[in-house]
């Protein structure tokens, strides 16, 4: 019974939520939080040695209840995804320090609640991350969606409609695992991992078969896999702004974190790959690659026709999901860690765009795409740490994100799986494609007359955002920062691991350094300079004067090309925009409201005496014959 | 000392006849007899508890020895329900002082000395006639409500759960016929030799089917939105929570005792499915709290039943957990009710007015839902661990309808939660949210935070439970503890 360092992580944790909620009112309340964050992050690093292969810790709290033990411990896994959910929750909660909150305030924000439901949030993910048996992990996990049922809801109106078809999603979810939770306990006597780890081995197909479908769909739809994505992207867009930084940074990554854990730690990546899908060519292992294919196609697709900032973003949180299950199942030593880094590299690049598009809105008050333009002149801060960002989303050099694509690409070259390497990069273009509609409605074209006076965003928002721009491009630079902490959580999990370097990776398949690729690029672009100021005279353009068309506008029409972005692209793919899985869910709805009708229908009888009669007779004449 | 636990069935039942003729003498008097008596028997039956007297024990009445006598049958399970009547009792008091009061008190007592009476009786033919005293307190009770709507409501409680007697009359009669004793003790000694047949069976499934009625079984249930829309909340949540868990115990002690036979569980199951799929998805499309709060009600205890088939008592635990826990959050709901009652559409921005009540019902319902670590989620975990292991595919049903039936729940509670948290469109509107009234928003308080308590402690409860059901289920340990002294002993 000694204190260990987890212990003291969850007590700061614990101690945040107490301050959230009995210092939730005061001015200073955000601040408060937001220092208790930055403890915790410091609580976490003290045990920095799990991110380089130390062995786990255990928590020193344990209970006995119905003949089932419940613990808590943290490994390379649970390290990796607490720092990521401690480092978004810092940044985001600085962020809503200061200037947003009063504006948040202003228009009738309920400021204690705010700040209280991301504690719990992220007191919750630290439960669930340290859970150290099955048990454990159920409770953290209805934690977790509890607590991020309240933080969407708490908006109200169309946020609190959002929640609801989350939790929905949430509770079928839960029950899956549930229920998956019983089979497993009946199948292997105990809910401790190490007797699951040897149980494994012995579950028929058919068992193993229902336990991957119950926690892959479970899991999978707190990360908004196909066919379960349709509540994320509007639950998460409407969650006041640094609350959706934080959620879209972390909060579905934790059904990866449970994949990772369940699936791919304890039931195995070989045993899933034995489970053969009779008269086909393809085992459950290819069908998870293929869900998160789609997952990462079919969404992005839809961000594409979104026309408010948030939602936008929030549909490519959901594809992006797709990659990093996509590279977690095909889990060779390169894919594994494509897959894992994605999650650093996303939380990073997410958090930051969410945070610049808050700040747009914070100055100009919309997020609509078609009523913003040209606002690189007034927010060049937030212009740049939105250009950052979706370099990193779309997955290009110089940014981190590219490296995770590509590590995933390279693995699903080397496994021989260039379909899915197809499907993936469809997937990757599409991102391109919408995150320049983003940047360009946003920040290029024109600026609006009603935008004239805004200003840059205010520093306290800045500086969150700044340090993201920073990290993204720095593990870009170096992904061996981040890769080495992948590289545990490989371990842990029984992945191989890849030999990585500080600039990336080195594999006899190809390798990749990302200094020399940053080192060409940049040489690139001095070339381009030198051969720009070196070529001659150049005029510089006010940003108004522009033509169209070869008609010069004058400079009270302001031109800012918006509205039916693609309009030549979507003409080509609009007959794949069908809504089927809205038509699914809308039946699925229509289903329960008919037999519900159904059921009031039998309590509305008037006669129940004639069924009791009927029944009894019934059940004598049963029994005689 | 043992021969005091008949005070809590005589005391009540006096004061009963009484109270009427002493509210005539003293008002003042008058009002603090019911009270008074069920603290004093609560506080008996706990002492009784903690005294450390051997349980179970038995308790033959008027001197004749068990099989020939009538005896009281007490062990903790028994203690449990006796003591957990005095409580809700005495929390769902009629405490006002009104012409009605004293017929509504001395019928309360009534329906307290009965409900008493069913917990501890060891003799089927008691357990008859004192579920049919309670059956006739309530009938009092809802109408002393005396609204049409309740008037209506009654009478089709009423037809219904006569024509749900007789037919438990026969059963009963089918099993003296064949058996010629009705000692539970007895009849659990001969059943494997003398009711293991068809006629057993008929026996066992038309008490079943007759007391299902209080048990709010699927088909015969139907009087169940009706009366608890209508009668007074705090009636309804003693009905549900409580009587409806009696007649549970009676069909527990059969189950038990008596009848084992895989027929029966089957029809059992049967039922319970269909309960929880009729109860849950009508409940999707109230509109109206308490209707709401009934519809859930069939469903949780279809769920009881689902946890009652299963063979050998494997699911005894998960049916004294997922019962007493009912009984709390049901308790509690409707008290809440009291007040909020009538169309959900009301509520809009209810918690504003009254932000206890809105964060009581928060918790009531999460628990429902079985929401980690509430008490309602060990429940739930205990009965899906056990059906999970059944071999037959029919639990395997059972365990995908109660995990579906949960998801709607989730999902119609929850919309309530919004409702109530919803903020009102316009913000000058007068604030003319119901409120609960102040008695039964200390009643739920109470209820939330034995709740609260019981997450806290819920090892020890668990290992209390897991006891409970363990002496429950122990059949020889029932016969030798009655039939002590007898031919025969244990089967």
């Amino acid at each position: 019974m000694t204190f260990t360092p987890l212990d003291e992580l969850l007590l700061y944790s614990g101690a945040t939520v107490l301050v959230a909620l009995l210092l939730g009112r005061r001015l200073a309340a955000g601040w408060m939080v937001t220092i208790l964050y930055g403890v915790q992050l410091l609580g976490l690093l003290k045990m920095a040695s799990l991110g380089y292969g130390g062995t786990p810790i255990s928590s020193s709290l344990s209970f006995q209840v119905l003949g089932q033990t419940l613990s808590w411990r943290f490994d390379a896994l649970s390290w990796f995804f607490a720092l990521i959910t401690l480092g978004s929750a810092l940044l985001s909660s600085w962020y809503s320090c200061g200037e947003w909150e009063r504006a948040f305030r202003r228009q009738g924000g309920n400021l204690w609640l705010f700040h209280l439901a991301m504690a719990l949030n992220v007191l919750s993910m630290l439960i669930l991350l340290a859970s150290g048996d099955l048990l454990s992990l159920f409770i953290g996990w209805e934690l977790v969606s509890w607590a991020g049922f309240l933080l969407m809801a708490m908006a109200g109106g169309i946020a609190t409609k959002a929640a609801m078809r989350y939790i929905t999603y949430a509770m079928a979810g839960a029950m899956m695992i549930f229920g998956g939770i019983a089979l497993v306990y009946v199948s292997a006597g105990s809910l401790q991992y190490e007797a699951i780890l040897t149980a494994v081995g012995r579950m028929g197909t058919a068992h193993l078969w229902m336990l991957v479908i119950l926690f892959g769909a479970g899991f999978g739809i707190k990360m908004g896999l196909l066919p379960f994505h349709l509540w994320q992207a509007p639950a998460y867009a409407e969650t006041p702004g640094p609350g959706s930084a934080f959620l879209g940074a972390i909060s579905s990554r934790m059904g990866l974190f449970a994949i990772a854990l369940v699936l791919v730690k304890l039931f195995g990546v070989v045993n899933i790959e034995s489970l053969k899908i009779p008269f086909t060519l393809i085992d459950a292992r290819d069908l998870l690659a293929w869900i998160a294919v789609l997952t990462i196609i079919l969404p992005t697709f839809t961000a594409m026709k979104q026309n408010d900032a948030r939602h936008l973003l929030a549909w490519h949180g959901i594809g992006q999901g797709g990659y990093m299950l996509l590279g977690l199942v095909v889990a060779d030593a390169m894919g594994g860690a494509g897959g894992l880094l994605h999650v650093f590299n996303h939380a990073t690049y997410q958090a930051a765009l969410f945070m610049a598009v808050t700040a747009v809105i914070h100055r100009t008050g919309t997020a609509d795409l078609n009523k913003l333009g040209g606002l690189v002149v007034r927010m060049p801060l937030s212009f740049l740490v939105l250009l950052v960002g979706i370099i990193g989303l779309a997955g290009l050099p110089p940014m981190n994100g590219f490296v995770s694509k590509w590590l995933v690409y390279r693995s699903l070259l080397n496994q021989g799986m260039p379909l899915l390497f197809l499907a993936s990069v469809i997937g990757t273009l599409g991102t391109i494609l919408s995150v320049y509609k983003l940047i360009h409605n946003i920040f290029l074209g024109q600026l609006r007359v009603e935008h004239e006076q805004v200003r840059e965003a205010p520093w306290s928002m800045m500086i969150p955002m700044l340090i993201l721009t920073a990290i993204i491009f720095i593990t870009g630079l170096f992904p061996g920062i981040p890769l080495a902490w992948v590289a545990s959580v490989q371990q842990a999990v029984g992945l191989p691991v890849p030999d990585y370097t500080l600039g990336g990776v080195t594999a006899s398949s190809g390798s990749l350094d990302m200094i020399w690729v940053i080192g060409v690029l940049f040489a690139g672009f001095g070339i381009g300079a030198l051969i720009f100021y070196g070529a001659g005279p150049s005029k510089r353009v006010h940003q108004l004067d522009n033509y169209a068309g070869g008609h010069f506008l004058t400079a009270d029409v302001r031109y800012q090309y918006s509205d039916n972005f693609y309009a030549g692209l979507m003409h080509l793919i609009k007959g794949w925009y069908r809504g089927s899985f809205l038509w699914l869910e809308s039946s699925v709805k229509s289903l329960v409201e008919f037999l519900s009708l159904g059921m009031q229908g039998i309590y509305r009888r008037a006669n129940a005496e004639f069924y009791l009669l009927s029944i009894a007779l019934f059940v004598i004449a049963w029994v005689v014959i | 000392m043992n021969s005091l636990i008949v005070l809590p069935i005589v005391l009540p039942l006096l004061g009963a006849f009484l109270l009427p003729l002493l509210m005539r003498l003293s008002v003042g008097l008058g009002v603090w007899v019911g009270p008074a008596i069920l603290i004093y028997d609560g506080w008996l039956l706990a002492e009784q508890w903690f005294s450390g007297t051997a349980l179970p024990f038995s308790l033959a009445i008027g001197g004749f020895a068990p099989p020939l006598g009538i005896n009281l049958y007490i062990d903790a399970l028994a203690l449990l329900f006796a003591f957990s009547v005095q409580l809700l009792g005495l929390l769902f008091w009629p405490f006002r002082l009104d012409q009605e009061s004293a017929r509504r008190q001395s019928l309360m007592l009534l329906l307290v000395a009965s409900s008493t009476g069913l917990a501890l009786s060891g003799d089927l033919f008691n357990l008859y006639v004192f579920y049919e005293l309670v059956a006739v307190a309530t009938f009092g009770l809802i109408a002393v409500s005396a609204t049409g709507a309740a008037y209506a409501a009654t009478l089709r409680y009423l037809i219904l759960s006569g024509i749900g007697s007789v037919l438990t009359l026969l059963g009963i009669a089918l099993i003296y016929g064949q058996t010629g004793t009705l000692n539970l003790a007895h009849l659990a000694q001969l059943a494997p030799h003398q009711l293991n047949d068809t006629l057993g069976l008929t026996a066992f499934l038309l008490i079943l089917i007759g007391v299902g009625v209080k048990a709010e079984l699927f088909p015969v249930n139907t009087w169940v939105p009706e009366v608890y829309a209508t009668a007074s909340s705090r009636l309804s949540a003693f009905l549900a929570g409580l009587v409806s868990k009696l007649a549970l115990l009676i069909i527990l002690r059969l189950l038990v005792l008596v009848f084992y036979q895989p027929e029966a569980l089957q029809v059992m199951l049967v039922l319970g499915i269909l309960g929880v799929v009729s109860g849950e998805l009508a409940a999707w499309r109230a509109k109206d709290v308490r209707r709401m709060l009934a519809f859930s009600s069939i469903g949780q205890l279809g769920m009881i039943f689902i946890a009652l088939a299963m063979p050998d008592g494997a699911g005894l635990l998960a049916v004294l957990a997922l019962a007493f826990h009912h009984l709390v959050i049901k308790s509690g709901l409707f008290s809440l009710a009291d007040g909020w009652g009538g169309a959900i559409d009301q509520l809009r921005g209810a918690a504003k007015a009254s932000p206890l009540a809105a964060a009581l019902f928060v918790l009531f319902a999460l628990s429902l839902i079985g929401f980690p670590p509430l008490p309602g989620f060990w429940a739930k975990f205990t009965l899906i661990t056990e059906l999970a292991s059944q071999t037959s595919p029919l639990y395997l049903i059972g365990l995908t309808v109660f995990l579906l039936a949960t998801v709607v729940e989730a999902s119609y509670l929850f919309r309530l939660v919004a409702t109530l948290y919803e903020k009102s469109p316009d913000e000058t509107e007068p604030a003319e949210t119901p409120k609960p009234a102040g008695l039964s928003l200390v009643t739920a308080s109470l209820f939330g935070l034995g709740l609260l308590a019981t997450t806290l402690f819920i090892a020890p409860v668990g290992d209390l439970l897991s006891h409970v059901s363990a002496q429950t289920g122990n059949v020889n340990l029932y016969i030798d503890t009655v039939m002590a002294g007898q031919t025969g002993g244990s089967r």
